[in-house]
């Protein structure tokens, strides 16, 4: 079914009530539905067409509440975006996670709940997520336009009588808390974890707590202000997230970028990749307490940040983007010296995953730990490496292609147990398909402009990238002076984040770091 | 098992030389920007600068370190740029000039170090974990990395303390035993960075505490933060933490 | 009469007065009554023991003769002068505590019946020990067995009081049948009811009388005695009963089981077959761990100290199995530090089991929950109840310098000396349960640090702990008396060897004191009799210090060897408790004096991880604490899962999970359930003759003539 197919399904499904645009060159087809409709859209474009669920943007206009869903389906479907609109003193929508079972949903629904005010009808859940009930009152709707923080800070009432959600009921039961400060190096989050001892048998997190309103923060900013808080809002994935932000904006002012800055975009994009799953591989060995292969990983991470250091003058390659292309020019010889440095961290990295494939010790404490299973992981529309372990693939640089990735050959790879061990194979699987990329990226190196000039004007658009914990979605409206008048942040954590839950109840307390390492998720990029 | 330990061996020693020697391998840090006299330029430059780190007078530029983001935005896309020095000992004393009395003492020999993420991005929290990898392996120097406050003599922060993380912060400084060192690490830590100044993100640590030693940069490169360890410790001189006019 | 017996005759004055004058007096002054009734009483007992104790002489008396079966006489010698003592210790302790812990069933359940039957107990137990021949025995033992009944049972509009008193009161009876038929059997075989004589007649018995009489006395006092497999009534009958009662019951009622067995099985029918000590020892260690294991995972204060009991009794009961096995193997000193050992430790247990119960009445008074998930936090509300259950705790994980330690210690000392017996199964089996013991020892330890960490530290979990006040002093006291029980009895052990050693002599004819605390105060006249080497080692590491301070023999307990082991094993907690208190002093001076002498001390809030608030649902359950023995000894315990549901809205927001588990205990399950079944299949069976045919109960009637006759002739 392509993009054109799905316009005519939906105006035949629902005539006068869905009116359906498509946009060709950006493959979207956006639907606007009547609030009675929007469930049963979404439930058609997500359980029988297959759609993954990408995110809720909530727009709060002038007068009315604009409400769009966002979903993305194989190569040729394309993107559906599902428009819902109303007045804005009715602020009740049906909730897409009761009304269409759309689980994914729910976190986006609890979201724009807390920072707007929405009300998501049929919810269950809603209340004491970004903002927690025991600091601020429940009131307190940041992201509306006329929000007045001093009013806010002055007025403040936490809930003194906050408790934690309890939902296990047996004799003996009680919450275990973790956090926020746990562990050595760790980010700030805290984990309530249900249990009568030695079992984790419900596991909530609460996020949050490194909340810093970076779409507030960007209103009223020039996109080139913008992009500092792109790059810099979770910067272990700096580079994915500066590109999908500029792809908005690039969107938006219909800039094309030149050849040579697509080609050095997506070599950087995936040495990025290739240096965060050294990373990751190196909590994973970490948490099960194997000190060589620890050692060995963290020599792979630390080797990688000083190729890209040495390449791009940063670390984490702040700096280099802009909309339009880059800020600068990378010599092609010193791209090709970098990838002889990767290629040879890549050999060593294949040899310690041939290693870690024939050590007992480890794989027990890997294997069969924190399982997702495929339906939950299509459920739950996970993304990144965490999916692909558990059979779902949807690889946005495969099926919605950006950069250019449709010239590369490279493969997804997939794995169906859904266990620890194989989102570690998936892992070492990638930074292999990665080295590919980057190989045929320097190949592809033609001398040429490196950026495009960029008209701002006013609109609206979404950029995606494959980020290396999967994808990432920047949602920019540039108001008519050019200016940033919203911007969400859909990211691959906020996503993984909601699902953890589920793999690390019915495992015991021991297992809980080493399931949670192996899902590889940033508290920075969820809590934005 | 033993496979393990050969592979260990064998990998030889991959540790820098700092503190003892410079270390000079490519890619350790991203530099910062050096002052420099650029006259009539230098207003357009230090209007570039999102986060307000370069101040310039008559013609001169200084830099104020705490706040630079590494945007690179006064030396790329600019017809003159700013000198950039690829240097690393950044780490200087927090305000009073009497902070370099009260370091070392009781901090010079092993101490350990309680790492709180107060709304980092991360790349800072990379960083510190870097030190414990074999390249820059702080146990040697007796760094030790603590998960309780109890135990902790240096409190190292990163972030611009959000508001959620505000109480919490207060509270594993008051449960650390005396006597205690703070250390601020990142441009975040040290003025809020990109993310000041909104309803849940001040200026910085030393809103909330009181802080010893400053690590600017980011994030700062694991020497860096190595080096504001050993400031705080009373083992390097700390550096000035603007660059006077003209120079670093 | 002599003193002895005008102290004797004083108790039952004390107690029938007492009971008397309950139910003159309005029911609001009973407890008063009680208190001074049983606490002279007690003392009155006391003193008769302690007399009996010092001076050694025998105390008998002859009540009335009956013609055709002898007369009823009373006797009181050591051993039972020591069993006295300590009955009386635990009823002076209940009864003041009494006094204001019975307030509470004022209005609601008669306190007259509480008084008369607690004082009638009181009365019968003291007969039961001082009884000298089988009519008066049972006779006592069966009051005893009512009375406690009827005590159980007192708060009767509660389901589970009355049916614990009624499963008590039954098993209870089982075994008196048992001991009924031994007391029978004895009897015929003398032609007398007096204990002397049925002694003197049992010498003649063989080896099939004496196993038959072994096992049914083990089996009839066993079960008052709560050895596993017979004790399923004891968890039960313990925790329902007032606080005060259940110290009585735990800590002079289960002595009374033990009492039996060794009155009958030492002194007047002595068992010297290896099988029987072998018997005695492996139930008493089977008892020792599963008793542990059901206390640690228990949950609920009372059942839990009930659960310890069946622990304490399996230990005592250990320890006098290795001492039957000694005596068989003609290793005569060897027993007597086994018995020695074993009765020490059912001291122990009394004083402290006593405490604890004392105390988990405080609590369950003070905070109105005995369930420690909804307890914690009591030690700063109730300080003095706390300290005093914190000793009580120390000393029943067997923790130096608190009395457990030495009893226990000597005991498993003891079981390690069976590498001197020739047989090798035997030794196997003192292997087996040795290691047994130490594994009830390490787990006696979490149990109780969960009942103390979970119960008076921490946060509390309910709205009544949060509550809690500290108790009235007639509570406290008794309670802190116990508790400083507990640290003598732990800190002077020779001195209580040397107590023990007497009544035991008669049977073992060796001297534990000489096998185990040897001369070492310098003065004493048998100083010379120690090889004067080993007595100049001991000197220079300071056996003589305290000397001027305590008189005897030393404040060493030793067990001495051959010439190349000199020292088998040696231990000194009076000696531990000097260091420890020098080196606690030492701490606070070099830490507090000198060390941080100008620092100022902070009080630092706990560390919680960094949350808001840290809320007591966010602190360890004793569920959760215990949770790890539980899963570990999953095979014994064997839960099922009777729920395991879960709710759910829109098919993945979960509202609900609701589980439970029921664990039927182990002695339930292979022993009470197959005799449950066995005893209704032999009902039915039965029931079936009973169907009106008259022809048929004719022939019942001839078959029974026929066999009579039969057997008659024969």
């Amino acid at each position: 079914m392509n993009g054109v197919e799905l316009k005519d399904r939906i105006e035949d499904g629902w005539p006068g009530r869905a009116r359906c645009r498509f946009d060709a060159a950006r493959r979207v087809n956006e639907v606007t539905c009547e609030r009675a409709a929007l469930a049963d859209v979404c439930r058609r474009i997500f359980h029988e067409w297959d759609f993954s669920f990408a995110g809720l943007i909530v727009e709060e206009g002038p007068d009315a509440w604009r409400l769009r869903y966002v979903f993305y389906g194989e190569r040729d479907a394309g993107w559906v975006h599902v428009l819902v609109a109303a007045p804005l003193a009715e602020n009740a929508f049906p909730s897409v996670v009761v009304e269409a079972g759309i689980y994914a949903a729910d976190w986006h629904e609890r979201e724009a709940e807390d920072l707007f005010g929405v009300r998501f009808e049929g919810h269950p859940r809603l209340g004491d997520f970004v903002l927690h009930d025991d600091a601020w009152q429940e009131s307190v709707e940041p992201m509306r336009r006329g929000f007045d923080a001093v009013a806010a800070m002055r007025n403040r009432r936490p809930d003194a009588d906050w408790r934690p959600q309890r939902i296990l009921q047996e004799p003996g039961a009680f919450v275990m808390p973790i956090g926020p400060k746990f562990s050595g190096v760790t980010e700030s989050v805290h984990f309530l974890l249900e249990t009568v001892g030695e079992d984790v048998i419900r596991s909530s997190t609460r996020l949050f707590y490194k909340w810093r309103a970076v779409e507030k923060l960007a209103e009223g900013k020039t996109p080139d202000e913008v992009l500092l808080l792109a790059e810099r809002f979770a910067a272990t994935t700096a580079f994915a997230h500066g590109l999908a932000y500029c792809q908005a904006v690039e969107s938006i002012a219909g800039a094309d970028v030149p050849a040579r800055a697509c080609v050095l975009r997506v070599f950087l994009a995936e040495l990025e990749r290739l240096r965060q799953h050294a990373g990751a591989i190196q909590e994973i060995c970490e948490s099960t307490a194997l000190v060589v292969a620890t050692s060995q990983a963290g020599i792979l991470e630390e080797e990688l940040l000083r190729v890209s250091g040495n390449l791009a003058g940063h670390r984490y390659l702040f700096g280099l983007l802009t909309p339009g292309g880059l800020a600068c020019d990378l010599p092609t010889g010193a791209c090709r010296e970098a990838l002889g440095a990767a290629r040879a961290v890549l050999a060593r990295m294949r040899s310690l995953d041939d290693e870690l494939r024939i050590s007992s010790s480890f794989l027990d404490r890997i294997e069969e730990v924190g399982v997702i299973f495929p339906q939950v992981a299509r459920a739950y529309s996970l993304v990144g490496p965490v999916a692909r372990a558990s059979a779902f693939v949807r690889d946005l640089r495969r099926v919605q292609p950006y950069s250019g990735y449709e010239s590369y050959e490279f493969d997804v790879p997939s794995e169906e147990e859904g266990d620890g061990y194989a989102r570690l194979r998936v892992l070492f699987a990638e930074a292999r398909q990665s080295m590919r990329i980057m190989e045929q990226a320097v190949d592809a190196l033609r001398e040429g402009e490196i950026r495009a000039p960029v008209n701002l004007r006013g609109g609206a658009a979404l950029g995606a990238v494959e980020a290396p914990r999967g994808a990432a979605f920047h949602w920019v409206r540039l108001d008519d002076g050019g200016r940033v008048s919203r911007y969400h942040i859909i990211t691959p954590s906020f996503v993984n984040w909601h699902s953890f839950h589920l793999a690390a109840e019915k495992f015991a307390f021991q297992d809980f770091p080493i399931i949670l390492s192996t899902f590889d998720l940033s508290v920075a990029e969820n809590d934005r | 098992m033993s496979r393990w330990v050969i592979r260990g061996i064998r990998t030889g020693i991959k540790t820098t030389g700092y503190p003892r020697d410079p270390e000079h391998a490519p890619g350790v840090t991203p530099g910062l920007p050096v002052g420099d006299v650029l006259g009539a330029e230098a207003a357009a430059l230090a209007e570039r600068c999102p986060t307000g780190a370069l101040d310039q007078k008559d013609g001169y530029i200084a830099v104020d370190y705490r706040r630079c983001v590494h945007c690179y935005r006064c030396v790329r896309g600019v017809p003159r740029p700013l000198a950039w020095q690829a240097g690393y000992e950044w780490a200087g004393l927090s305000g009073e000039p009497r902070a370099q009395d009260r370091l070392g003492g009781p901090f010079r020999r092993s101490i350990h170090i309680l790492v709180v993420d107060a709304g980092d991005c991360g790349a800072c929290l990379n960083e510190v974990k870097q030190l414990n990898n074999a390249y820059y392996n702080m146990h040697r120097l007796g760094f030790f990395i603590t998960p309780t406050p109890r135990h902790a003599d240096v409190l190292l922060v990163v972030g611009p303390v959000t508001d959620h993380m505000h109480a919490a912060l207060k509270k594993i400084h008051d449960a650390m035993p005396t006597p205690k060192r703070v250390v601020a690490v990142g441009a975040c830590a040290l003025s809020g960075g990109v993310f000041a100044e909104s309803f849940v993100c001040g200026r910085g640590v030393s809103e909330v505490l009181p802080v010893d030693v400053e690590v600017p940069g980011n994030p700062p490169p694991p020497l860096a933060i190595l080096h504001g360890l050993l400031v705080a410790a009373g083992r390097k001189p700390a550096v000035p933490l603007t660059s006077a006019e003209g120079g670093m | 009469m002599s003193a002895q017996g005008w102290m004797l005759v004083a108790v039952f004055a004390l107690c029938a007065g007492g009971a008397l004058a309950g139910l003159i007096v309005s029911d609001r002054r009973n407890p008063a009554v009680l208190a001074w009734a049983g606490s002279l009483a007690a003392a009155a007992a006391m003193g008769a023991a302690a007399s009996v104790l010092w001076s050694g002489t025998i105390f008998e008396a002859t009540l009335w003769t009956v013609v055709p079966f002898g007369k009823l006489a009373v006797s009181v010698d050591r051993l039972s002068a020591l069993f006295l003592f300590v009955a009386a210790v635990v009823l002076m302790a209940a009864s003041v505590f009494s006094a204001s812990y019975l307030k509470r069933y004022a209005g609601r359940y008669s306190l007259k019946a509480m008084n008369a039957w607690f004082l009638l107990l009181a009365a019968s137990i003291v007969l039961i020990l001082i009884a000298d021949d089988a009519l008066l025995f049972l006779l006592a033992w069966e009051a005893m067995s009512v009375l406690s009944y009827l005590l159980v049972t007192f708060e009767h509009r509660r389901d589970e009081s009355s049916r614990a008193g009624y499963l008590m009161l039954a098993m209870g009876e089982a075994g008196f049948v048992a001991v009924v038929l031994v007391f029978l059997f004895l009897a015929a075989n003398a032609g007398s009811l007096e204990f002397r004589a049925l002694k003197a007649a049992a010498e003649d018995l063989g080896p099939t009388a004496r196993w038959l009489i072994f096992l049914l006395t083990f089996f009839g006092f066993g079960i008052k005695a709560g050895l596993v497999p017979v004790n399923a009534w004891l968890p039960r009958a313990h925790p329902a009963a007032p606080a005060n009662v259940s110290a009585i019951l735990s800590g002079v009622i289960l002595n009374l089981g033990l009492y039996g067995i060794v009155r009958l099985n030492l002194d007047l029918v002595p068992v010297d077959m290896v099988g029987a000590g072998l018997v005695v020892l492996v139930v008493g260690t089977v008892s020792a761990l599963i008793g542990i294991l059901y206390a640690a995972t228990e949950n609920d204060l009372k059942a839990m100290l009930a659960h310890s009991s069946i622990e304490n009794i399996g230990i005592v009961t250990a320890g006098l199995g290795a001492g039957l096995i000694f005596m068989a193997y003609q290793r005569p000193a060897l027993a007597g530090i086994a018995f020695v050992a074993s009765l020490y430790h059912m001291i122990n247990h009394s004083v402290y089991k006593a405490l604890l119960f004392l105390g988990a009445g405080t609590v369950d008074d003070r905070t109105g929950t005995r369930d420690l998930n909804q307890l914690g936090g009591l030690v700063r509300a109730m300080p003095w109840t706390s300290g005093a259950m914190l000793v009580g705790a120390l000393a029943i994980s067997a923790l130096p310098p608190f009395n457990g330690f030495v009893s226990e210690w000597l005991t498993l000392q003891t079981m390690l000396r069976a590498a001197e017996l020739p047989s090798i199964p035997v030794k196997i089996v003192f292997a087996l349960c040795g290691a047994g013991l130490a594994l009830t020892a390490a787990l006696a330890v979490t149990c109780f640090a969960k009942m103390f960490a979970m119960g008076f530290l921490g946060m509390s979990r309910s709205e009544g702990a949060a509550r809690a006040t500290e108790a009235r002093k007639s509570s406290i006291v008794p309670m802190v008396i116990l508790a400083a029980l507990c640290l003598l009895l732990g800190t002077l052990p020779t001195y209580m060897i040397q107590a023990l050693d007497p009544a035991l002599q008669p049977w073992t004819h060796a001297s534990a004191t000489e096998a185990l605390v040897p001369p070492f105060f310098a003065s004493h006249a048998s100083n010379g009799a120690l090889p004067p080497a080993f007595a100049a080692e001991f000197h220079d590491l300071g056996a003589q210090v305290g000397q001027s301070v305590l008189p005897g023999r030393g404040l060493v307990v030793l067990h001495r060897g051959a010439a190349e082991n000199p020292v088998v094993f040696a231990m000194s907690t009076s000696y531990m408790l000097v260091v420890l208190a020098v080196l606690l002093g030492l701490t606070y001076v070099v830490l507090r004096l000198w060390l941080t002498r100008r620092r100022r001390l902070a009080r630092g809030e706990r560390w919680d991880g960094g949350v808001r608030r840290l809320l007591p649902e966010m602190t360890y359950t004793a569920t959760g604490f215990s949770n790890p023995v539980r899963v570990i000894f999953d095979a014994i315990f064997r839960p099922t899962t009777v729920e395991d549901t879960r709710e759910t809205v829109a098919e993945h927001f979960r509202m609900a999970i609701r589980r439970n588990h029921l664990a039927v205990h182990v002695v339930e399950r292979y022993a009470m359930q197959p005799a449950r079944w066995a005893a209704m299949g032999l009902a039915n069976g039965l029931a079936r003759m009973h169907h009106g045919r008259l022809n048929a109960y004719v022939a019942y009637v001839l078959l029974a003539l026929a066999l009579a006759l039969t057997l008659g002739l024969a």
